[in-house]
């Protein structure tokens, strides 16, 4: 396959062809931060965190979705790129419910570590809060107000565990993550593998604690 | 005079329902002529007329089919975009009302040129009720044989402003949850089912037949030096004969506002609807054309009476509902600007909101996947500039 010359960050470099920017990037060394991105999946495009500058191009461009191409001049770290960057990570704390101290993803986060980055501290939008009532089962306790809306538990659900039970409905502030057709999660069709709470970025969804299943053997304080 | 019938030209002349009333006129002679040229001759010819779409992005129309003509592949698309889910438009509408059938003689030909078989038309859900006519039409033209080469089908929205986008389109034609695909790959090289596609506005297809017909040099004696031919607008709003007008691009504000639809004291004009751009009463000797200011033709008319917040807030209102939730920078930023613009509404502003306004303005217009996070922000940085006291009056 050719090579594609580009310039990245000032210096010359160049990669396969079909390569995104994001994968160059990498290939380089250098880290643009993502958020809906895995390499296992299909890209979606949704959060829009790894855009980066390219010359000539009016807008901003989303790096793990597009190819490079012969010539590119591209800036993944320009003053115009990180202020776009935070007020994204601004306007995705608004809608959050921000309880990062209770939360058991905390120090895991990456919504929390992206805004540790790029200096965010409180938001400064006021937008509705996505509260949902937790929803709990033998297999996915699912906190919706912690969803980010990456989608990549519903494309793993699909492409990786080729189940695809997890779903996007409803639109605008109202979309969320459903299960089937926004039903409770029906024991017949989860084949419970995990696969969705590994790759969720924030605490939304996570291994239901069973509290008192667990509990075989003898006690460990005898009177 | 600026008005001049081209696209309109058989409206209220024929009967919509009666394909011989369309035949005594024109007889198909475009597509017959067109039948007898090479496609890569139509494309040349398309391309010559300086034709751009008529559905707001204002795409070189030649381009875009021969982009598609070159993608290797037997299996080819082309939709005719009647969606016209813009807020004041009704152009389309109007369109399909009086003469489907040069519509239809449109899509046939564009349909021969890029090599489709196959050709759908997005029909807004809103106007069901033109399904029947649009069918009507279609078995007609296929009853007298002009259909050989390619199978129209009507594929019709949910009510979904987005599915106008025409990524988002292609998810509802695939029977999909409609949300924009991110670019590249163009729906030219990969559209519907992973296969070239062309998405033509109804207007831009409306135009062909006279094309191909009279030429691309007759089409070129009018309009401006990057904007040719007429455009067709719809004019709503404070004026006293709201309605359908088709002008020569490059025709000023005043002469559609005005003279034409007969507007008295104007505060201001939204030209393209929800994601068109504000301008004030000063501004009316603006000519519209690709080069300045168009969009898809919807254009609405304020006076003196009304409120710039009002007029702005309903509008972000509109796009955060219609925003499809995929990307955060639409979801969050149209939901944080109709907060603001509240805040405003009430009085209660302050002067650090007209700044976050522009902050989370610039953001969604850089960072936004498709067409409407990147529009958004207009009708606020416009109104931000001509209309700024409106909202300094409004801080507490
Ligand atoms: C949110 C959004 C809504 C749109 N709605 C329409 C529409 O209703 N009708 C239309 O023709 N184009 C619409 N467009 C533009 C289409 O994406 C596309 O550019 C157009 O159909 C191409 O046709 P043209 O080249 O003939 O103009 C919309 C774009 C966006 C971003
Ligand atoms: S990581 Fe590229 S858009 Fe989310």
């Amino acid at each position: 396959m050719a090579e594609v010359k580009v310039t990245i960050n000032g210096a010359q470099t160049s990669g396969r062809e079909g390569v995104t920017i994001l994968e160059l990037a990498q290939e380089n060394g250098i880290k643009i931060p993502t958020l809906c991105y895995l390499t296992e999946l299909s890209p979606t495009g949704a959060c829009r965190i790894c855009i980066v500058e390219v010359e000539g191009s009016r807008t901003l461009v989303g790096s793990c979705h597009t190819p490079i191409t012969p010539g590119m001049i591209i800036q993944t770290h320009s003053p115009k790129v990180l202020a776009t960057r935070k007020v994204i990570i601004e306007l995705l704390f608004a809608s959050h419910c921000g309880f990062c101290m209770l939360c058991n993803k905390a120090n895991v986060c990456n919504l929390r570590e992206l805004a540790a980055d790029l200096d965010v501290g409180l938001s400064p939008f006021q937008t509705r809060k996505r509260f949902y009532p937790i929803e709990d089962n033998p297999y996915i306790q699912i906190d919706r107000t912690q969803c980010i809306l990456c989608r990549k538990c519903v494309r793993a659900c699909r492409e990786i565990a080729e189940n695809g039970i997890l779903g996007i409905a409803y639109r605008s502030f109202d979309t969320k993550i459903v299960i089937d057709n926004d039903q409770p999660l029906a024991q017949d069709t989860c084949r419970d593998c995990d696969i969705c709470i590994s790759v969720c970025p924030t605490g939304c969804l996570s291994k239901p604690k069973k509290l008192s299943a667990a509990k075989t053997g003898k006690p460990l304080i005898i009177c | 005079m600026p008005e001049k019938q081209i696209v309109l030209k058989n409206c209220q002349m024929i009967n919509p329902r009666d394909i011989n009333t369309y035949l005594a006129r024109h007889d198909f002679k475009a597509l017959a002529k067109a039948q007898v040229m090479e496609p890569d001759e139509i494309i040349n010819e398309v391309k010559a007329s300086g034709l751009r779409g008529r559905g707001g992005a204002g795409f070189p129309c030649g381009s875009k089919w021969e982009a598609a003509r070159n993608t290797p592949g037997d299996e080819k698309y082309l939709v005719g975009n009647a969606d016209e889910g813009e807020v004041g438009t009704f152009k389309d509408r109007y369109i399909i009302e009086n003469d489907p059938f040069t519509f239809i003689e449109g899509i046939t030909i564009a349909a021969y040129a890029i090599g489709a078989k196959q050709s759908y038309i997005y029909l807004r859900s809103e106007y069901h009720r033109l399904r029947n006519l649009l069918e009507n039409a279609i078995s007609q033209a296929k009853d007298k044989g002009f259909l050989k080469h390619v199978k129209i089908d009507i594929r019709e929205g949910a009510g979904a402003y987005i599915c106008g986008e025409e990524t988002a389109l292609m998810d509802s034609i695939e029977g999909k949850r409609g949300e924009p695909r991110y670019r590249p790959p163009f729906p030219t090289t990969k559209g519907l089912w992973g296969n070239p596609t062309v998405i033509n506005n109804v207007e831009t297809l409306m135009n062909i037949p006279n094309i191909i017909l009279n030429g691309a040099q007759q089409f070129r004696q009018i309009g401006t030096e990057r904007s040719k031919g007429t455009k067709v607008f719809s004019v709503s709003g404070d004026v006293a004969k709201p309605g359908v007008y088709e002008l020569v691009l490059g025709s000023k504000l005043r002469e559609l506002v005005i003279d034409l639809a007969g507007a008295e004291t104007v505060k201001m004009v939204q030209i393209g609807g929800a994601m068109g751009r504000i301008v004030s009463s000063t501004m009316l000797d603006t000519s519209l054309s690709f080069e300045t200011i168009l969009g898809a033709g919807g254009v609405i008319v304020y006076n003196e009476s009304r409120d710039t917040i009002d007029i702005v807030l309903r509008t972000m209102e509109f796009l955060n509902k219609e925003s499809c939730g995929k990307c955060s920078p639409c979801r969050e930023g149209t939901e944080a600007m109709v907060k603001i613009l509240q805040k405003f509404a009430g009085g209660r502003g302050t002067p650090k909101d007209t700044g976050l306004l522009e902050e989370l303005s610039s953001t969604m217009m850089l960072a936004s996947l498709c067409g409407l996070g990147q529009a958004a922000p207009f009708p606020v940085i416009d109104s931000l500039q001509y209309f700024r006291h409106d909202y300094e009056s409004r801080i507490k």
